[in-house]
């Protein structure tokens, strides 16, 4: 097998040579496997979270609007109601698990949070979230693509990776990303042929080819090494059996395995509840749960290395204050989104909220937005993972950073 | 003596009709002609089948050439394979009516058998069909004027639009290309202006009563489709367009819609061909609301659209755009990378952008340039391209001649190397550049594809390895190598694969799985030189 040793000795005439060197070559030596990284871990929840839902402010209007769907506070201990933040706002029942994250203030929201375009079209709405660029669909790459461009060292080859089929929005763009669904599937079908490859495309003219095989194989070779199919997690994590559960579970183990990964995607689906959401129980409860269990897993799971992650969730938009016909809400503007970490000012509900009197409702129907989301994804971006560029980050915006983290 | 002949052929071509008679200068690159007739195929078709670079070279390289611009060669074999595909037959509107999102019942079929008809019939013309030229061509406008299946609204109107807004024209006129896709539903929905109307306030081509409007949503303006119209399909993101003409031609295009689908459509198409004098017209699923349109003077590019005009301002904008400069340097910049290289020379777009001008975007035109031109045949050029994962896939299955039965297996790897067909979200298209397709992820997924190809592992393909030498089983790995070295990279200089290869074909470690000629194949499908054209 070829090592990370004898790439070097293979490539280091070429890489002095030509002074600065082609981009892979430099990235590839000098990538640093084994090294810890901070990581920036994004849920997306497809669909548009009723933001109202998952925490809704404790006081009457919404019960006004929403006569089927409010939920009363609970008063006793175990009761199944809405579980009081202390702050004027309540947390669904069906995150429970997060509870005491939100008490150890690792945990906060933000609250009327998302884009100013006003958009109700799922696709656009999320393209827009993606690209980081509201209201402009040409825009080529995606915000955490450019946020691993704009790192400022030399990455790993699993430096940006999404849990999902294809890659989504948020990674397309320049820098190497990729999507799997299984780290499992990441290796050679058969094996064996690992090293003939590997000395055939050490000796391609092809620049581009002989580097990515290389990381490639180095790619492959630390995720074999990291015994993905005896992976445990720690004592007490116990994710969900869902797709989410899958894949945050995977992501723990890369963050563990220290194989380079700086930025991951994953995301929950079900959030479109126009049908029959549910209060406790129900449609919207069900996706709650195995949001909360998933991070509560993953968190636990992360055991000391708690400190280098830090977790955001995001939707497209929220969903109409009232409730509809058919027991469920329609698309909406404004919504909320976790942030999760342990430099988070947490157990605390962020940006403003704007209350739900008629006259201050977007639209006359929906809970505005308040908050740009950029100004979140910014102060993420920019206070975990040190970035500073933040035209870059979201070009077109000029707004300011939503300080959510301790210095 | 070569003089003559060159006379005699010219003279020869000259009578057959053919316009032009200029042969192609791969000798002055220093080619033999079997390379040159390789090269030919890795470019402007999938790859060569089994014998087929014998058989180009036998008719001529530039009489294939001209077939292939003029794509009328009987197909019958993929003809044959198309008629499983029935929604091929469909006009859009039974499209829409016989395949639903949410089907289940008797009457209707679920979505995601149209999606798979739409991807087959994509994978089978690639692998299959004679007019090669046609198809990837077909694949590099779709790619330009991209829509994508990821768009719930715009999902179901896509084999309608690449059948009836793209193919026809993809070997025809650029103009044409704008018009067509301007007009489809597809892209009316997926960049939004379907849902474009002049602003409140503003006066429209026809006024409704005002009673009337009132009622209705607010209205008013949506850029996304004039932005892009500028930025991706024409004049190009530095084609000298300021945000006021964004604005201008977002208004010319005001009106710009289609019929609903459903059980509305047919009660509003009557309405709107009632009301023909008034503006309104129907073409297809298209519909111009003189409604909507915003009747204003525009200026555009400093040309003025006058006041109380309907649908002739978006033509006179596409009018406009289809010649302008920026778009024919844009385009000719587009076509060089597609088919020379990443960073095609300047002399060849410049000679492009001549071309494109003189003949107001005539895409045969700008192709025969291509092929005509030294900087095509340029052995830097030769192998310089990164092949997509469909034309590694496509390129593969014709090269060991593998009958696609069933496309899903092929499909999920095409994916899964980064190219799931139709579904690129972004208005861009996917990048033509190797980076784009050379990751980490991707080349693990092509290794193995050849891998599982070879092995006869890709469910759906038939393929007898053995066929493609006679049916002789080599007697040796190192023969084995060498002759399908031979046979898989025709025309190439497959020496030094073979040196790298050999020691792989021999690794008695990997004959445990993998039968010898299965293990050779493997890793020629694998090899770099394979992910090159």
């Amino acid at each position: 097998m070829w090592t990370r040793r004898m790439f070097l000795k293979a490539g280091g005439i070429t890489l002095f040579t030509l002074g600065s060197g082609p981009q892979f070559l430099t990235r590839a030596a000098l990538a640093a496997p084994g090294r810890r990284r901070k990581v920036l871990v994004t849920i997306f929840q497809r669909g548009a979270m009723d933001g109202l839902m998952a925490v809704p402010p404790l006081d009457d209007a919404l019960r006004r609007l929403r006569p089927r769907l409010a939920m009363s506070a609970a008063r006793s201990a175990g009761d199944e109601a809405v579980l009081d933040l202390g702050t004027g706002f309540g947390l669904h029942p069906a995150f429970a698990p997060l509870l005491p994250l939100w008490k150890e203030k690792r945990l906060a929201v933000v609250h009327a949070v998302g884009s100013p375009d006003p958009t109700r079209s799922h696709f656009d709405a999320q393209d827009y979230m993606e690209t980081g660029t509201p209201g402009r669909k040409g825009t080529a790459s995606g915000w955490l693509n450019r946020a691993a461009g704009l790192l400022g060292h030399e990455g790993s080859p699993l430096r940006a990776v999404a849990m999902t089929s294809a890659l989504p929005r948020s990674l397309y763009g320049d820098e190497p990303a990729i999507a799997v669904t299984d780290l499992a599937d990441f290796r050679l079908r058969q094996p064996k042929a690992g090293e003939g490859f590997e000395a055939l495309y050490q000796k391609t003219s092809q620049e581009l080819l002989r580097g990515t095989a290389s990381e490639t194989f180095e790619a492959v070779e630390m995720l074999s090494a990291a015994e993905i199919a005896s992976y445990r997690p720690a004592p007490g994590a116990v994710y969900p059996r869902s797709p989410l559960g899958e894949a945050m579970r995977q992501i723990a183990l890369l963050i563990k395995a220290d194989v380079g990964l700086e930025v991951a995607f994953a995301e929950s689906g079900g959030w479109d509840t126009h049908v029959q959401q549910g209060t406790v129980q129900g449609s919207f409860a069900r996706r709650a749960r195995d949001l909360s269990e998933a991070v509560h897993a993953f968190w636990t799971d992360l055991g000391s290395r708690q400190d280098d992650v830090l977790l955001t969730t995001m939707t497209e938009f929220g969903r109409t204050v009232r409730e509809n016909g058919s027991g469920g809400t329609d698309h909406g503007h404004g919504s909320c989104l976790f942030v999760l970490g342990n430099r988070v000012q947490g157990g605390k509900v962020h940006g403003t909220f704007p209350g739900l009197d008629s006259k201050v409702l977007f639209e006359g129907r929906d809970l505005p937005v308040t908050t740009d989301f950029r100004s979140v994804f910014c102060e993420l971006a920019g206070g975990h993972l040190g970035v500073r560029d933040d035209v870059t980050l979201f070009p077109g915006w000029t707004g300011r950073r939503l300080p959510l983290l301790r210095a | 003596m070569r003089a003559l002949t060159l006379t005699a052929t010219l003279l020869l071509l000259v009578a057959a009709g053919r316009p032009s008679g200029t042969s192609f200068p791969w000798q002055q690159a220093g080619l033999t002609e079997r390379q040159a007739a390789a090269h030919l195929l890795n470019r402007f078709a999938y790859g060569p089948r089994p014998g087929e670079v014998d058989r180009i070279v036998e008719t001529g390289l530039e009489r294939w050439f001209e077939r292939q611009l003029d794509a009328e060669l009987p197909d019958r074999r993929l003809e044959e394979r198309l008629r499983e595909l029935p929604a091929l037959e469909m006009p859009s509107a039974q499209i829409i009516e016989t395949y639903s999102r949410f089907a289940g019942d008797q009457e209707h079929r679920p979505q995601r058998e149209l999606m798979g008809q739409l991807m087959a019939q994509k994978l089978w013309r690639a692998v299959e069909s004679e007019n090669q030229l046609a198809e990837v061509m077909t694949d590099f406008w779709f790619n330009h004027f991209n829509v994508s299946l990821q768009d719930n609204q715009s999902r179901p109107y896509l084999l309608s639009y690449e059948r009836d807004a793209v193919r026809p024209h993809a070997l025809g006129r650029v103009r044409d290309l704008l018009g067509a896709t301007a007009r489809h539903p597809a892209m009316l929905l997926y960049l939004d202006n379907a849902r474009s109307s002049a602003a409140p306030g503003a006066p429209t081509t026809f006024e409704r009563a005002r009673a009337r409007q009132q009622e209705r949503r607010p209205r008013g303006l949506n850029e996304n489709y004039a932005r892009e119209l500028l930025e991706l399909h024409t004049l190009g993101v530095d084609g000298g367009y300021t945000q006021k003409d964004v604005v201008e031609v977002a208004r010319a295009f005001t009106g710009w819609s289609m019929l609903p689908p459903g059980s509305f459509r047919k009660d509003v198409e009557r309405r709107a061909r009632r009301a023909g004098r008034m503006g309104f017209q129907v073409e297809g699923e298209f519909l111009f609301r003189a409604d909507l349109h915003d009747a204003g003077e525009k200026t555009v590019f400093g040309r003025r659209l006058p006041a109380g005009r309907g649908i002739e301002d978006g033509e006179a904008v596409l009018d406009l755009l289809a010649v302008h400069p920026s778009t024919a340097r844009h385009l000719a910049t587009k076509l060089a990378v597609r088919f020379v290289s990443d960073q095609p020379p300047k002399a060849l777009v410049d000679r492009l952008t001549a071309v494109y001008l003189e003949s107001g975007g005539d895409v045969r035109r700008l192709l025969r340039t291509i092929a005509e031109s030294p900087d095509f045949w340029a052995p830097a050029a030769v192998g310089a391209k990164i092949k997509s994962p469909l034309e590694l896939t496509a390129s593969a299955l014709r090269v060991v001649d593998g009958r696609v039965e069933d496309p899903r297996a092929t499909l999920r790897w095409i994916a899964e190397m980064g190219q799931p067909l139709y579904a690129y979200q972004a208005p861009t298209g996917y990048p033509d550049r190797a980076e784009a397709w050379v990751n980490t992820g991707s080349l693990l997924n092509r290794l193995n594809f050849g891998l599982q190809l070879a092995a006869g592992r890709v469910q759906g393909v038939d393929l007898d390895l053995s066929k493609l030498n006679g049916g002789r089983e080599p007697d040796s790995r190192e023969a084995a190598l060498r002759t399908y070295a031979g046979l898989l990279m025709p025309g190439r200089d497959v020496e030094p694969s073979i040196k790298t290869l050999t020691p792989m074909a021999n690794d008695p470690g990997l004959a445990e799985k993998a039968k010898p000629l299965e293990q050779v194949v493997g890793a020629i499908l694998g090899s770099p030189e394979f992910q090159r054209r």
